[in-house]
């Protein structure tokens, strides 16, 4: 075994690493679904571009496990919305104002995916720890 | 003969050991559930021959370390077989890990592990009885 802590306390620090990257997924999610609507400061600029965050498998040598780690966040290069709205200060000369790429939709979904895996990890952090109980329990009989 | 080598107990350390070792393997698909191309993994239950002792496969080769800053492999277990066909759905991403599958195994495992550490406190128990103390 190349590390010296219980096999248990892998399985708590692994589970950990997940929820550490959907609490990070989910802070991507939440900028996304915050900047909806913002436009560009100056008139015909580009506004904000929707984010997507990237997960990546990583092997932990202290822990000697598979951890999952938030990789790069990269920009989705979709098209943005675009309106006619020429008493918007953002409208270039045409009057047209772009708005961000960002789906409500989309994000709203992608939001209970990541509280889903929250939820599982959370769950298994939780067996885990009432498996340690009963091995404690072992010394109390 | 110390306590530890009784059958009974090494064979329910065995069990134990393998129920630690299996939580370690789906805490790794769970946490992974959205990493592309991550397949899940499980382990082949023990078998134990009638003397508590693992039979089969369970004691394969063991690779020598012979330098402390050699890694192992990543994802070997230390002496617990993979099953390697864990999973059977696979998403466009090429991840192949089903949340409510890996749920309902760790929940096995949580109460497998539980009547295991029960029947442990049950032999020391008899053990106990045995010498006059219980």
């Amino acid at each position: 075994m190349a590390n010296d802590s219980s096999d248990f306390a892998r399985s708590m620090a692994i589970a950990t690493s997940g929820l550490r990257a959907q609490a990070g997924r989910m802070r991507v999610i939440s900028e996304n679904i915050a900047n909806a609507d913002s436009t560009s400061p100056t008139a015909g600029g580009d506004p904000y571009r929707r984010k997507v965050p990237t997960f990546s498998s990583a092997l932990d040598r202290t822990l000697d496990a598979q951890v999952v780690t938030l990789g790069r966040i990269k920009p989705d290069q979709s098209n943005f919305r675009v309106k006619y709205e020429p008493s918007n200060p953002a409208a270039d000369a045409s009057g047209n104002v772009k708005y961000p790429n960002v789906n409500s939709v989309v994000e709203t979904t992608d939001m209970r995916d990541a509280q889903r895996s929250y939820e599982a990890n959370v769950n298994i952090i939780s067996a885990t720890r009432r498996m340690i109980q009963r091995t404690l329990d072992i010394l109390k009989s | 003969m110390s306590i530890n080598d009784l059958p009974v107990l090494s064979a329910l350390r065995t069990k134990m050991q393998w129920h630690q070792e299996r939580q370690r393997v789906l805490s790794e698909n769970v946490s992974n559930s959205d990493t592309p191309n991550f397949r899940p993994r499980d382990l082949v239950e023990p078998k134990f021959d009638k003397s508590g002792a693992p039979t089969g496969s369970m004691r394969p080769l063991a690779m020598t370390v012979t330098s402390a800053s050699h890694m192992t492999p990543s994802g070997a277990a230390s002496s617990f077989d993979q099953n390697k066909n864990a999973g059977f759905e696979t998403r466009p991403a090429g991840n192949a890990v089903n949340l409510e599958e890996e749920m309902m195994k760790s929940a096995n495992n949580q109460m497998d592990y539980a009547a295991v550490t029960s029947l442990y406190s049950k032999s020391l128990h008899l053990l106990k009885t045995a010498i006059g103390k219980g």
